[in-house]
């Protein structure tokens, strides 16, 4: 008797369950905001985002592609839409499927997607495609690429932490002059944050050393975390991560293991809640208003393609956050030196190396 | 005629237990959708447009190669899992075996030229799984000496085998260019695509590496159903007291289980190389060694089980781009559905008690 009642129980909860459902979808009816009537360029472009698998909610990389396809909804009307790539195999289905959904401006975000970029655009020569972080050796009138001088920004970071690490305006400063810098993968993009940052902290104080490390994985918090707490362990007081979502791991280390923090690509003190006590500064890199310009100049004219674009310091495309919490204590010193250091950067008198091979 | 009666008395009781076998599991995956359902409706969006873009993404006619990409690596690391299980051992680093086997493929890919397609991806196949197998020899070795229990050495083994793996495509393996990955394979180790041999139109890029997997699965079950071999396996994973006592050696079977485990999880990581990606980096797998303990869970251990429960599992991640794209719901609620399934399987006592004991005797037919 008892396992009859259970079994009616089950089904009803079932029922119950589906019913739910039904009522719940019911009054579900897409209420878009179609209110956009302020005449600015209207289009019918429908713009297609895929991300890697480090994947949306990176609060830098991806979330700044991101934030100029919602720009562009927002400004022209466009139809937009993100799909995020758990693993590998995505990549290609992805770009399918948007191409079959009628996309026809598609951006690829991440170096790792290069390569499918370049076998998928020959396949859609009617779709444009932008690749975010991507070089290409021979950009066909449909493809355009898009990268940054990440070494220039990452310079000024370098700088900062150079100065700071040799000085005492916060107690978390040890005088072990050493420094960290965290990396995603070992991808040209992160390289060239890690040659900026390391040229940066030598240029600052020669003595400075710096400990790098790799995690190997954009999405791994854990990993950033434990490569942060070894560099902290051996006398880092500053860290700089470009890791995507493993960088956040590196913002727990620093905050638990009393050292400094300095972010990537977005101003992480306001994408990252509860960090202004570690974050210095950040490297910012503006893939939004790269792809967002990109996208611009395709809508209002046409598609800047079958060529590769790198965005730097000149453009403002790159460059630093402000010191938020941090603005009354960093001695005036070295707010100037980075000022200095910005000028000779922008009238070519600091060369600043891109690989590791030219430091 | 009571002897075709007989016949079709054992079949109809074959097919009746097989699918009372397939029952929980599939309740499971009912319990699953339903409760996958309410997430997705709470999160804000339609569960009905998400799992209609999801089926449609999945078990399509012009979608189905997708799947069977998908489904291809999960074939043969559930069968490598349950293969283990089978012997009572849980082999949680297939993920490592699988990174030696796409290690070897993507070597011997390039390093061996000049010969046919046939000669070098069979000579490859065979490489990978020996390569798998003596992944696994250490800590099977070191379970029958000296009891190490193999979820401890198989998984240390992975990080080790991914580690290799991430410093070889890095540095002395690393093709020119920007990305850390290997040179592509040589055309002559491409596993043909099932469009290209087959009759009739497969879309898609499905490789021979899902028919290989197929029939992989089938071989197993007719191992372990009609081989000594098989019945070594099953009694050791049943009894290993009783089995000692049988006259059979425990630490022998043990070391051939996990090597076999580890040979079929090494094709896994082969097909991908030579099937899909023609190209080793990092980031090649995306844990099918670990959603193959999952895959076999569901395939209740038994061979067969694994066919179906690899290909739902394929079709979830194929399917998962169409849900996102039709119905905005996050790639990631896919991980949440598969982790349900498992925790459904898992809480399959639950299930016995509503069900009510005495229908779900425990159907070990498959042999």
């Amino acid at each position: 008797m008892r396992s009859r009642f259970l079994k009616v129980l089950a089904i009803g909860l079932a029922f119950a369950l589906l019913a739910g459902f039904a009522v719940g979808c019911g009054g579900d009816d897409e209420s878009d905001d179609t209110s956009t009537d302020d005449g600015a360029t209207k289009t019918d472009l429908m713009i297609g985002m895929v991300t890697d698998t480090g994947g949306l909610g990176d609060k830098s990389f991806n979330d700044l592609a991101f934030a100029a396809i919602e720009k562009a909804k927002a400004d022209y009307g466009a139809t937009t839409t993100a799909l995020q790539s758990n693993e590998v195999a995505d990549y290609e289905p992805n770009i399918d499927d948007l191409v079959a959904s009628d996309y026809t401006l598609i951006m690829t975000v991440g170096a790792l997607m290069g390569d499918t970029t370049v076998k998928k655009a020959p396949e859609y020569p009617d779709v444009n495609f932008i690749g975010i972080d991507q070089f290409f050796e021979t950009p066909a009138a449909n493809m355009l690429g898009v990268t940054f001088r990440e070494q220039e920004g990452a310079f000024m970071a370098g700088v900062i932490a150079g100065m700071a690490t040799s000085s005492t305006f916060d107690a978390r400063l040890n005088p072990d002059l050493t420094v960290a810098f965290v990396g995603g993968m070992d991808i040209p993009p992160v390289e060239r944050f890690e040659a900026g940052f390391t040229a940066g902290a030598r240029y600052a104080n020669p003595d400075v050393k710096v400990i790098s490390s790799y995690a190997g994985d954009f999405n791994d918090q854990a990993k950033g975390k434990e490569l942060a707490l070894a560099a902290i362990d051996q006398g880092a007081d500053v860290v700089f991560a470009a890791a995507g979502l493993t960088g956040l791991g590196c913002i727990t280390a620093c905050q638990e293991a009393d050292a400094l923090f300095i972010g990537v690509d977005a101003d992480q003190y306001e994408t990252v809640p509860g960090s202004g006590d570690v974050m210095l500064t950040s490297s910012i890199k503006k893939v939004d208003v790269a792809a967002f310009d990109a996208i611009k100049k395709t809508i209002e004219g046409s598609f800047p393609g079958g060529q590769n674009i790198s965005y730097g310091l000149a453009d403002d495309a790159v460059g630093l956050a402000p010191y938020h919490d941090f603005d009354s204590v960093v001695p005036q010193e070295i707010k100037d030196m980075v000022d200095t250091v910005k000028a000779g950067i922008l009238d070519g008198s600091i060369a600043v190396p891109a690989t590791r091979a030219e430091l | 005629m009571p002897e075709t009666d007989s016949k079709k008395r054992s079949i109809s009781r074959v097919l009746r237990s097989a699918l009372r076998a397939m029952l929980l599991p599939l309740i499971s995956v009912v319990f699953a959708i339903l409760v996958g359902s309410l997430i997705i409706r709470l999160a804000g969006y339609n569960p009905v447009v998400a799992f209609q873009a999801l089926i449609e993404g999945a078990f399509s006619p012009k979608r189905f190669g997708e799947t069977m990409v998908r489904a291809t690596p999960l074939l043969f690391t559930g069968l490598a899992v349950a293969y283990g299980f089978r012997a009572g051992l849980f082999n949680i680093g297939a993920e490592g075996q699988l990174f030696m086997g796409g290690l070897v493929a993507a070597y011997l890919g390039v390093a061996l030229g000049g010969m046919s397609a046939f000669a070098h991806i069979s000579i490859i196949l065979v490489a990978g799984m020996a390569a798998g197998a003596a992944w696994a020899f250490i800590p099977a070795i070191l379970k029958a000496k000296v009891g190490a229990h193999e979820v401890i050495t198989t998984m240390m083994f992975t990080f080790i085998a991914r580690g290799i793996v991430q410093w070889l495509v890095a540095g002395p393996l690393k093709a020119p260019g920007p990305v850390a990955q290997t040179e592509p394979v040589l055309p002559s180790a491409f596993l043909p695509r099932l469009d290209s041999i087959l009759p009739f139109h497969v879309p898609g890029r499905a490789s021979i590496g899902f028919v290989i997997g197929l029939a992989a699965c089938v071989i197993m079950w007719l191992i372990l159903k009609y081989t000594t071999l098989g019945y070594e396996n099953r009694a050791v994973g049943f009894n290993p007291t009783a089995a000692e006592t049988g006259g059979i050696s425990v630490a022998g079977t043990t070391v051939k289980a996990l090597c076999i485990s580890g040979a079929l999880a090494a094709l896994a990581g082969v097909t991908e190389v030579l099937g899909l990606h023609g190209k080793l980096f990092e980031q090649f797998s995306s844990g099918f060694g670990f959603t193959g303990i999952a895959v076999a869970l569901l395939a209740k251990n038994h061979p067969l089980g694994v066919i179906p429960a690899a290909i739902l599992f394929g079709g979830l991640s194929a399917g998962a781009g169409k849900m996102q794209l039709e119905a905005g719901v996050s790639q990631k609620v896919i991980f949440i559905i598969q982790a349900l399934i498992i925790f459904f399987v898992a809480a399959e006592e639950l299930a016995k008690l509503v069900l009510g004991r005495e229908r779900t005797e425990v159907a070990d037919v498959a042999g």
